[in-house]
């Protein structure tokens, strides 16, 4: 069993971006340096604990919005703005999580895993869409409302009648305390902007169900 | 052009915003909303009775509608906000700004209750609040399938501006904007306007600029 | 348990200019429901949800209240008597944070690029220069002095960049005050001042409050310049982790620039002012 959780889309994080994502219930800052290369943090400064998710990316660096304390790809810190000619102690660094790419996913662990994430090649990555239940409830309404999904590693995958043409499809998901974040694939079959309604019209049913 | 303004006002805002990237200086007149309450003066009223900002007045129009504000600055200062030419993006354009005034209805009141003690029901608040940025994340992910990123059309138009307050401040009243990855990345574009302004509340795009220091090269 | 060192203190409840006849500004304090409303006579009471009366006193346009016994009259601000300055109340903002770290916030120059952008503060202009930082045991003050910093707009008045200097000062565990380099009077200082009552452990209402020396600047136009400055903090104070003020150190990274915080700190920790903070590193 592989330790990746879906966290993310790679598209909805373009290179100089920064974003909250949820592991575990741990609150991380994702982000992405202008080059490219894409780190996972505890979502709090070492300074004074402002969330590092609201700071922001310049060249390979993310800087705190607080007091622009700045922090390098390792994770170290490299500039406070405060002392500008001061070198900062080695100590302050930004608390690491793994993170890596697969499939137009962003996978992260919390310390470095041997094993790859599940590997969905054949399937391009289309949205990100989080429904207001809990990951049993939603599966369960999965397999009444989309019996052609069946389990595989990270999700589900099979095949979906959507705008009358069978789609493959395949959902990666990201359980939260009261609801579940859904990192929808699709494959051959209907169009992505048919997918990504297809995604809003399920979204609406199993919540209606579920609304008390 | 006069301007009664708010400066926490995400209606104020929006209006302050079009003009800042229309290059129109407005003459701003600093309404004492909160804690004053002087939108609800007599002599406010004597200019807008319905006790509400933002008012703009030019010569003899007197606008109190932030919607039609945009309408206004965009038809004397730069047409290209107002959306394609074509009917159907005309009439888009029109369901967007109704559509703001749904955000602010939702997220607005619910900002000004966790804000400024605003009487509200603030669960209401925000579930309608999300239900709009659903809306939004629809079909700003439709509009990203299609290589583009504002609302309506290549560029961005008043809809954008008539929208964004009140989702870039969401947060404050406590709707967290996490779950809305295309919503995200459209404020990103707002932000990124050249002439840009913020309010407070939304900080300034610091990576715009390079840094003044070394350290962002490590 | 709330401590009884918390309880002896005063807290600001309301502006007193908005105070109404019962039941009046209907609100809490340390968490306890309470009442601040005018009496038949005129007087301004606060009365907790069983109705009991606790001590309140009128000052700098605020309505302030101690649910135990007084540890000490509320703390002198002169300046709010003096002739020539202009008194302004800047309304009340609710913040989810804890009101150790709205006080903390307000103690903060190195943020004034970041956060006040252009206002207080701009890159490349981000040093923060040695200050001096003392406990005063005879007034049970914390005070920062000599504090320089650069700012491109340092008030209203002000017509561009200059370099301010400040005083900091923590009058009350809940309420500081800072004096400022006043543009249109080279003797004199501005006064700013933070009141925050603490609703819980992590939420309160803050109120800005100034005395300035202006007179030229219209009413609305000051008070929408405090609040712009307030609101800018205001989505950092709700984005701090942990919500309570870490009192042990090695929770947070301080450096020469927050000693003023880590003098705050240090007071609220020796006179056991615990209430929004977190002692013991989680
Ligand atoms: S809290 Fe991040 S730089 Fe101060
Ligand atoms: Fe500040």
């Amino acid at each position: 069993m592989t330790n990746w959780k879906a966290s993310g889309l790679s598209k909805d994080l373009p290179p100089a971006n920064v974003m909250h994502a949820d592991w575990q219930g741990v609150d991380l800052a994702v982000w992405r340096s202008a080059s490219g290369r894409l780190s996972a943090w505890v979502d709090r400064c070492p300074h004074r604990g402002m969330r590092l998710s609201h700071g922001f990316v310049r060249g390979e660096t993310l800087a705190c919005i607080y007091h622009g304390w700045t922090y390098g790809v390792t994770g170290a810190c490299t500039h406070i703005p405060a002392h500008p000619d001061m070198t900062p102690p080695a100590t302050i660094t930004a608390t690491r999580f793994e993170v890596t790419e697969r499939g137009g996913v962003i996978w992260i662990a919390a310390k470095d895993d041997p094993t790859a994430p599940p590997d969905i090649a054949g399937f391009q990555p289309l949205r990100s869409l989080t429904v207001q239940v809990g990951e049993q409830a939603l599966l369960q309404a999965l397999a009444a409302d989309a019996p052609g999904l069946t389990e595989a590693e990270g999700g589900l995958r099979g095949t979906v009648q959507i705008a009358g043409l069978d789609t493959q499809i395949c959902l990666m998901l990201q359980p939260k305390a009261q609801e579940t974040t859904l990192h929808i694939l699709c494959g051959a079959g209907a169009g992505p902007a048919q997918v990504s309604r297809w995604a809003e019209s399920l979204r609406r049913q199993i919540e209606d169900r579920s609304a008390p | 052009m006069i301007l009664y303004d708010y400066i926490l006002s995400a209606s104020c805002y929006k209006v302050r915003l079009m003009a800042a990237l229309l290059g129109i200086k407005l003459d701003l007149v600093a309404v004492d909303f909160h804690p004053g309450r002087a939108h609800k003066s007599a002599a406010f009223r004597d200019l807008n009775p319905a006790g509400s900002i933002p008012v703009l007045v030019d010569g003899d129009l007197v606008l109190t509608e932030s919607t039609a504000m945009l309408v206004y600055l965009a038809q004397i200062a730069g047409p290209q906000w107002l959306g394609e030419a074509s009917p159907q993006s005309a009439a888009r354009v029109q369901n967007w700004l109704a559509f703001s005034g749904r955000l602010n209805s939702s997220l607005g009141l619910a900002r000004l209750h966790d804000m400024l003690h605003f009487p509200a029901d603030i669960t209401a608040c925000r579930t309608a609040g999300h239900l709009c940025l659903r809306e939004l994340e629809a079909h700003l992910t439709q509009v990203r399938l299609e290589g583009r990123i504002f609302l309506e059309g290549t560029a961005p138009s008043i809809a954008d501006i008539a929208c964004f307050p009140n989702v870039a401040l969401a947060p404050d009243g406590g709707v967290e904007l996490r779950d809305y990855p295309s919503v995200r990345l459209w404020q990103r574009a707002v932000r990124s306007l050249p002439q840009f302004i913020e309010m407070p509340g939304i900080h300034r795009l610091h990576d715009l600029k390079p840094a003044p220091h070394s350290g962002a090269a490590a | 348990m709330i401590p009884q060192a918390v309880l002896d203190q005063w807290y600001p409840v309301a502006m007193t200019s908005l105070v109404g006849p019962w039941p009046g500004r209907e609100t809490q304090l340390l968490g306890r429901p309470i009442m601040v409303f005018k009496t038949q006579s005129g007087a301004v009471s606060v009365q907790t949800a069983q109705g009991q009366a606790v001590a309140v006193t009128l000052a700098y346009g605020h309505v302030w209240a101690c649910l135990g016994t007084p540890a000490q009259d509320l703390f002198a601000l002169p300046e709010a008597a003096q002739p020539g300055r202009r008194l302004v109340d800047c309304g009340v903002v609710r913040v989810k944070c804890s009101p150790l770290r709205a006080v903390e916030n307000f103690l903060d120059i190195a943020h004034f690029p970041f956060v006040h952008t252009d206002v207080l503060g701009a890159e490349p202009h981000t040093e923060v220069g040695r200050y001096e930082v003392q406990i005063r045991d005879d007034v049970d003050e914390v005070w920062a002095t000599k504090v320089h910093f650069y700012q491109p707009q340092a008030a209203k008045s002000a017509a561009g960049g200059i370099v301010t200097e400040y005083m900091y000062r923590v009058a009350a565990p809940t309420a500081a005050v800072l004096y400022k380099t006043c543009p249109n009077r080279t003797n004199e200082w501005d006064v700013i001042g933070i009141f925050v009552q603490p609703l819980a452990e992590d939420l309160c209402d803050v109120y800005p409050y100034m005395a300035l020396f202006d007179d030229v600047t219209p009413q609305a136009d000051l008070i929408h310049f405090q609040q712009m400055i307030f609101l800018q903090d205001r989505s950092i104070l709700e984005n701090q982790i942990p919500r309570l003020l870490p009192l042990d150190p090695g929770m947070e990274i301080p450096t020469q620039a927050d000693l003023t915080s880590v003098a705050y700190r240090r007071w609220l920790k020796r006179k056991g002012l615990t209430y929004g903070a977190q002692v013991v590193a989680a």
